[in-house]
């Protein structure tokens, strides 16, 4: 594929941000014999995969922090039998931990309870009684493992493929490489609830791609995009007098200077207006039945002095909200939606804020599965929860006094994940870790693996979805990475 | 291990060493190796012509595979990414003939399927022969560690090409240029408008607007060399620093944050700017701007400037996130540092080496390790910087100080001479009457509150034992012999029986003492209280108030005897003999008990202060001896011991300590972030695939050899070899990669567009010997020439003293620079040519400028300068213009509370808002600013509704635009429309408006005075609260705030034409 320098000229014929000026500008462009200045690929967004996608966008829930796969997702009755024993020092010899001691480390079994649900016979904790109900439509992989050890690194790492800075994400490959389907909405949007990650706007850039590829930050309170009112005072009326005297003016200067930027200009225009209207029609819910908003728990009460870090003014409601939202941007065309919630990072009172996270996360998660299926969205929108690591069967004890609080640490060996929907096998549970959790021990997946089978489902061959940067053909997959076929439906 | 974990840890404790311990090399069965010739073999005509048959394509000058060369004796004998291949003396053992012989498994058969046939058995034989006798390669047989990639060869001065039109070239370079159009059929395009130029040039140097005035005077003046007239002053406005800078800045991936999870600020990353702009200002020659950021600190007698400069090393992300190996992140900063210099200065990839040997460029893996050694022993440091403002304040602060010191001392000495004797006497009469000052007392009874059993023995010590609950008080009355006291004493007392041998019961003997009270028939006052050791923020006086929060305890030092003395207010005690009833307060707030386990109490009627023991058995013995017949030694204990307890004396003892405390130092963040060579070098090793916990093979510091050799000035090489081996006039790269760089800011594009990669992956350039001509120019007269002239580093008294530093003005950016923008290449129109839509749509030709959308800093600077709202200082702190509130709560921990700058701060130049790494500021981002994570040689220009969105309704565009708007209306009441359009298309284009264009902006006008005159407060919000003047109504200063902020959101607005 092209240098960025040249993409990022080009960025208004293969990106979906300028989708609507496309055929606007394209007659500009063709009337002042321009458009053959470009390569015949660049035809108007969306633009076409390798071979037919399953998948056309994907929800990408980010658990900053990392969620304990053995309290929600990976039952090990085994560790509870092994409950406050040591691990043998050859176990350890070899292990980095962030906090734990290796002295002193016993091994903690789960508080949890772990049942069947579905025909498929998915066992889930009880943190997670709404999922549950939806245990037939996803897709389980309890044998993800990863190569970075802390949280920005390992994030980065699940994002964008590579533990370091400067890669693009995972949505801004798919934008890049599809184009995007909305008129007048970014093509990678990102929702937030609650305070800050580690990872903050790298774990949504667009690295060296050209930054209208970059995750656009929905946020939370005032407008829903930074900059998206009119000034005080500047009614829709002056704002389109506005928006045609510099159509008009630019106009000018694009017959004598026949720059095709000038045009993609003019078009960027056309498109920030158009948002303006737009995404607040996107945020306004007060189209949604009761009904809906019940069913994502948008009003749920929410507990109060519970959670740790991940807690703050209104993050139920914030969380069940995005969820939704996330359905009306996939609705909308988006291509890439990024949901962020911090922080799932229990290095101590695990049971309590696990489940406050859990509790958050649940009823929404299942509500969108369950929404996007009766709406006929869940075939072609791909659904994932993922954090950037798992957590160990050790226990993690700071302070030393409380056993009732404790935590456990940093894990990369072994995690789970799942995903919905997009072509991905519902009622699949795959992969296996040891007794303990500790390390895959059969079918092991690695992030790159993870993302070779989504872009797959989204009609690429990863090892062709690459970009020349800095001498080297740069790819969500690094420089590995094998799609996991049995993970297709 | 219990039994049964055993079991279950087996069969997984495989699954996780696999991946923790490196698989031994399979074995090789040597057995089925040909045998080695019986005979003498000769490298040169024998080997030599083996290897280079089979085995240089891949592992040459221009490919090493995995690290390994075959071409080069030094390289061949080393051996690859995985070790030694050749084991002189013992072929069997020689992974070269394991190889060749198909005999690993792993790696296959070399030379593989496709790039080769396989060696036949006789001449595996030889090679074995070869390596049993020695693996002997004569230096005579030795190849050149070159390469012949373009970017490898020395610069050369290629004559100049002859051209059609000599009326064209109005220098060298444009003789270049002709040439090539010439020879590709086209054209130059004509001159730029002088407007535009005007304006071209002055975005290019200072990335500020001209004023209408500045436009006006260029347009009329009569002058032929106006343009260069102008061009100098540009160069010499301070404001070329800050321009200049800002490109410099995006190289040394410079910000104000560390990155990662914790992201902390940098409170004085600043200063290291500042030497950016103050060195490019000054025109410091760049071998010198190379040298001092390279290894400033290694210079002999390094200036603070010149260690300030080599704080480009402490620009790279630091991560302080819990539980990170300190070891990982100094790994990754010291592979930052190396890559760095490999894009900066050589335009190398290096990054692509440090974890196998480079597919493209003759650079092994072990050569980057051996690059990467020079930044190994790197130990970062924060050093004092004072300004010179702040330098002469301190000097004074310091002086001032002394002179306080020496008048306290001077006191001090006086009250030794004069009062001290004196005070002695006046002692002595007292305590040669009490020699044994302390009296025991024996206890009548002793209770616990909470129950604890209190015995009392003969000598007056009661030992706690029984029950120990929390916050006991002990009631103890004692009996008191006659006469009137002046302190009490409680001592406190080891034991064997309580924990930690005591003095107190807490588990580690420790005991809190909150508050002490006496009676006898009335309580007893205390107006002071000392001890023998008090713990940190347990003094001993915290046991004379009422608060239970704070009491008298002594940890670390439980375990032993201690005494608290009490000096009461008043004399206590009776002609009869009484009752003395002590009561011992132990509160504890915070959980375990804390009492006392054994103690005794004292009492005296010396003198106060109290002695904390009885005089000292030399002094008691002195003091018995009549006044004048004590011996001079015995004067001297007595006097020796006076002073130690004399009151005034410990005042004015304490007042010259407190003094000295205060000692002016500079405030905490008057500082600069440097870095030291470490003393003793860490060693290095190559990094096995990068891996910090892989080391492999011990190297040494050595520059690359397919580069000039490097002369170092020890034995070992050092980082400022390294440095001015950058800079050597033989190292074709760094002059060819920095006049790359800056034609590359003139015209849109590199006469190598790929500006970080000068290897064979890059793009080769598109005029090779105006490259070279360039480059040979810039270097003119190299550094080593003027050091063997007898000039150091440091031979001017200041690097920023401009221009006048060198008679031979070498490495200059602003002469290189003036070259260049005085051609008539760069003066040429920008417009598109439709034939050259076709024939050379990137430019690449230069048939006409490069249309180019300016940085995101330089838009923020247009948009203050247009409406007048710019700050005019030049350097300093990093400030914080508004932004959304919540935007830097989505860091974590909200590490970046943004607080707002207050004032003309707010109104700074976009290089000066402060950088924070993991919330950068929203509109430097929406416009393409780097991400500081790695250095960035250039700039991506999106073109996003972000973008329309920002410059459209952002409050600080906004506010641009209505003190713009302001402007035009504020430029004289009789004014027309049309003379406040002309106006303002002069301030923000830089050129009279077209007769359509005119005709657009007063409909615009028009259309908007209608809307708001219909809208009062509507255009009231739009006016904001800035005041109208005298005569301008409300609507029609709105209408023309929407004029300016239509003009504002032009795409001529923001791009350098």
């Amino acid at each position: 594929m092209a240098d960025p320098m040249l993409l990022a000229r080009r960025q208004f014929f293969t990106s979906s941000a300028s989708g609507l000026g496309m055929l606007a500008l394209a007659s500009l462009l063709d009337q002042d014999g321009l458009l053959a200045a470009e390569s015949p690929s660049n035809s108007p967004a969306p633009k076409s995969p390798h071979f037919a996608p399953q998948a056309k966008s994907c929800i990408f829930f980010l658990p900053e922090g990392a969620p304990s796969h053995i309290d929600l997702f990976d039952p090990k009755p085994k560790l509870q039998d092994l409950h406050q024993q040591k691990l043998p020092d050859s176990m350890t010899a070899n292990v980095r931990f962030a906090f734990i001691k290796k002295e002193t480390a016993v091994l903690w079994g789960s508080q949890r309870k772990f049942a069947k649900h579905g025909q498929c016979g998915m066992e889930l904790s009880d943190f997670l009684p709404h999922l549950a109900t939806c245990a037939d439509d996803i897709c389980l992989i309890r044998s993800m493992h990863t190569d970075a050890f802390n949280h920005h690194p390992a994030q980065l790492m699940m994002m964008s493929g590579v533990p370091r800075f400067g890669r693009p994400t995972m949505g801004s490959w798919l934008t890049y490489g599809l184009g995007s389907e909305t008129e007048n909405l970014p093509g990678y949007v990102v929702l937030t609830a609650g305070r800050g990650g580690s990872g903050g706007v790298s774990n949504w850039s667009s690295g060296f791609l050209p930054s209208t590829y970059q995750g656009i930050l929905f946020r939370g309170q005032g407008e829903p995009v930074l900059n998206l009112a009119s000034p005080p005072g500047v009614s829709r009326d002056l704002q389109q007098q506005n928006l045609e005297a510099i159509a008009k003016l630019n106009r000018h200067r694009l017959d004598e200077m026949h720059d095709p930027e000038i045009a993609s200009r003019i078009a960027s225009y056309e498109l920030a207006f158009r948002m303006q209207a737009a995404a607040p029609e996107l945020i306004d819910l007060s189209q949604e039945s009761q009904k809906t908003l019940d069913m994502y728990g948008v009003d749920r009460p929410e507990p109060k002095g519970k959670g740790g870090r991940g807690s703050g003014p209104d993050v139920f409601k914030r969380f069940a909200t995005n969820c939704l939202l996330a359905r009306r941007l996939v609705e909308r065309g988006v291509r890439f939606v990024t949901m962020v919630h911090a922080s799932w990072d229990h290095h101590s009172n695990l049971d309590e804020e696990l489940g406050y996270c859990s509790e958050m996360a649940d009823q929404p998660l299942a509500a969108l599965i369950k929404d996007l299926k009766q709406r006929g969205l869940l075939d072609s929108t791909l659904l994932v929860f993922a954090g950037e690591f798992g957590r160990t069967p050790l226990a993690e004890n700071r302070g030393g006094v409380m056993p009732e609080k404790v935590g456990r640490d940093h894990h990369p060996f072994a995690f789970s994940v799942w995903m919905a929907g997009g072509g991905i096998k519902p009622g699949c549970i795959y992969g296996k870790t040891d007794e303990i959790g500790w390390a895959p021990i059969e079918n092991p997946v690695h992030i790159n693996d993870f993302h070779a089978t989504i872009l797959n489902l989204f009609g690429f061959d990863h090892k062709r979805l690459s970009v020349k940067y800095k001498g080297l053909n740069v790819r969500l997959t690094d420089q590995g990475g094998k799609v996991v076929n049995d993970l297709l439906a | 291990m219990p039994d049964r974990l055993a079991g279950t840890i087996a069969f997984f404790a495989l699954t996780l060493l696999v991946g923790a311990i490196r698989a031994e090399p399979p074995r090789i069965d040597v057995a089925k190796l040909p045998p080695a010739a019986e005979k003498k073999v000769e490298f040169a005509t024998e080997i030599q012509p083996l290897l280079k048959k089979n085995c240089f394509s891949c592992h040459g000058a221009e490919a090493q595979e995995s690290g390994l060369r075959l071409d080069h004796k030094k390289r061949a004998l080393d051996g690859g990414d995985h070790g030694k291949v050749i084991v002189p003396g013992k072929s069997a053992e020689s992974r070269l003939v394991h190889l060749i012989a198909g005999l690993d498994a792993e790696t296959g058969l070399m030379p593989p399927d496709g790039m080769g046939t396989p060696l036949t058995t006789a001449e595996i034989g030889l090679m074995r022969a070869w390596i049993d006798q020695g693996a002997n390669w004569p230096d005579s047989a030795e190849s050149s560690a070159g390469s012949d990639h373009w970017a490898f060869q020395p610069v050369k001065r290629h004559p100049l090409p002859r051209v059609g039109d000599p009326s064209w070239p109005s220098s060298p370079i444009d003789a270049f240029i002709l040439a090539r159009l010439e020879r590709e059929k086209l054209h130059a395009s004509p001159p730029a408008p002088r407007a535009t130029l005007l304006r071209r040039i002055y975005l290019d140097l200072i990335g500020l607007l001209p004023a209408p005035e500045d436009v006006e005077a260029f347009a009329n003046s009569p002058e032929p060399d106006a343009y260069e007239r102008l061009v100098d002053r540009l160069l010499a406005s301070p404001r070329f620093g800050e321009r200049w800078g800002r490109y410099w800045l995006d190289e040394a991936r410079y910000a104000d944050s560390d990155g990662y999870e914790k992201d902390r600020p940098r409170p004085f990353a600043w200063r290291y700017r500042d030497w950016v702009i103050n060195s490019l200002n000054a025109d410091l020659p760049f071998d010198k701007f190379t040298i001092e950021q390279v290894a400033g600190d290694l210079l002999p007698g390094a200036t603070l400037t010149q260690q300030t400069a080599v704080g480009f090393h402490r620009n790279t992300l630091h991560n302080t996130e819990g539980g990170i190996d300190p070891e990982e992140d100094r790994v990754k900063k010291t592979i930052d540092r190396t890559n760095t210099i490999g894009t900066v200065w050589l335009g190398l990839t290096l990054g692509c080496t440090q974890c196998h040997s480079h597919k493209y460029d003759p650079i092994s893996q072990r050569e980057y390790y051996a690059m990467y050694a020079f930044f190994n022993s790197i130990d970062e440091q924060d050093i004092d910087a004072p300004t010179s403002d702040q330098a002469v304040r301190l000097a004074a602060d310091k002086e001032a100080h002394m002179k306080r010191l020496a008048e306290l001392e001077s006191i001090l000495k006086e009250y030794e001479q004069n009062n001290l004797p004196a005070a002695q006497a006046a002692w002595e009469e007292t305590a040669s009457n009490a020699p044994a000052s302390w009296k025991p007392l024996s206890v009548k009874s002793a209770q616990s509150a909470r129950g604890a059993t209190l015995t009392a023995e003969p000598d007056g010590t009661v030992l706690v034992s029984g029950t120990n609950e929390n916050s006991d008080i002990y009631t103890v009355e004692l009996s008191l012999p006659p006469g009137m006291y002046t302190a009490i004493r409680l001592e406190v007392l080891p034991d064997d029986k309580l924990p930690s041998k005591g003095p107190g019961r807490a588990p580690h003997g420790n005991f809190v003492l909150t508050r002490l009270s006496a009676r006898v028939d009335a309580e007893v006052a205390f107006v002071a209280a000392r001890a023998d050791f008090s713990q940190d923020k347990c003094d001993v006086n915290l046991a004379l108030n009422d608060n239970a929060g704070d009491f008298w305890a002594v940890v670390p030092q439980t375990g032993k005897r201690h005494v608290a003395v009490f000096d009461a207010k008043q004399p206590f005690g009776a002609d009869s003999g009484t009752s003395l009833t002590l009561t011992l307060d132990q509160t504890y707030p915070n959980g375990a008990p804390h009492n006392i386990g054994k103690f005794r109490v004292w009492v005296t009627s010396v003198r106060l202060p109290a002695p904390l023991e009885g005089l000292p058995e030399g002094v008691a013995a002195a003091l018995a001896v009549v006044k004048e017949q004590r011996t001079d030694e015995q004067r001297k204990t007595i006097a020796d011991y006076y002073r130690t307890i004399d009151g005034e004396l410990a005042k004015l003892t304490k007042a010259i300590a407190d003094h000295m405390a205060k000692t002016p130092s500079l405030a905490a963040d008057v500082k600069a972030q440097s870095v030291v060579q470490l003393e003793k070098p860490r060693t290095t090793n190559v990094l096995i695939r990068g891996d910090f916990l892989s080391p492999g093979d011990p190297v040494e510091a050595q520059t690359l050899s397919v580069l000039p050799a490097r002369k170092s000035r020890g034995e070992k090489p050092d980082r400022l070899d390294l440095a001015r081996w950058l800079v050597d006039p033989a190292n074709p790269l760094t002059p060819r990669v920095a006049v790359n760089r800056i034609w590359q800011q003139l015209f849109g594009r590199g006469i190598v567009f790929t500006s970080d990669d000068f290897g064979k992956q890059g793009e080769r350039p598109s005029h090779p010997e105006l490259l070279d001509w360039l480059a040979a120019d810039f270097v003119r007269e190299s550094v080593d020439r003027r050091m063997a002239n007898g000039e150091n580093d440091n031979s001017t008294s200041s690097p920023y003293s401009p221009l006048t530093t060198h008679h031979s003005p070498a490495w200059e950016l602003k002469r290189l620079i003036r070259r260049i923008v005085t051609t008539s290449t760069y003066r040429q129109s920008s417009a598109l040519r439709p034939e050259l839509v076709e024939r050379d749509p990137e430019n690449i030709l230069l048939a006409r400028q490069s249309r180019r959308r300016v940085e995101s800093e330089i838009i923020r600077d247009l948009a203050l300068s247009a409406s007048g709202l710019l700050t005019n200082r030049i350097g300093g702190p990093s400030v914080r213009p508004p932004q959304p509130a919540e935007y830097a709560s989505i860091t974590y921990a909200g590490s970046a509370s943004w607080k707002e700058s207050t004032g003309a701060d707010r109104y700074r130049r976009g290089m000066y808002t402060f950088f924070q790494r993991t919330s950068p500021y929203p509109m430097l981002m929406t416009f393409d600013t780097p991400d500081t994570n790695e250095c960035a040689v250039r700039r991506m220009t999106s073109n996003t509704p972000l973008q329309a969105l920002t410059l459209w309704n952002d409050p600080a565009f906004v506010e641009a635009a209505q003190s713009l708007g302001l402007r035009i209306v504020g430029q004289g009441s009789n004014l027309s429309s049309r003379e406040r359009a002309d106006f303002a298309f002069q301030v923000c284009l830089s050129r009279r408006p077209s007769e359509a264009e005119l005709d657009d902006v007063l409909a615009l006008h028009e259309a908007h005075l209608a809307v708001c005159r219909a809208d009062e407060k509507g255009s009231s919000a739009i006016v904001g609260s800035q005041p109208l003047p005298p005569g301008v109504t409300t609507a029609d200063a709105a209408a023309w705030i929407g004029v300016a902020r239509a003009l504002i959101n032009l795409d001529e607005f923001i791009t350098r034409d």
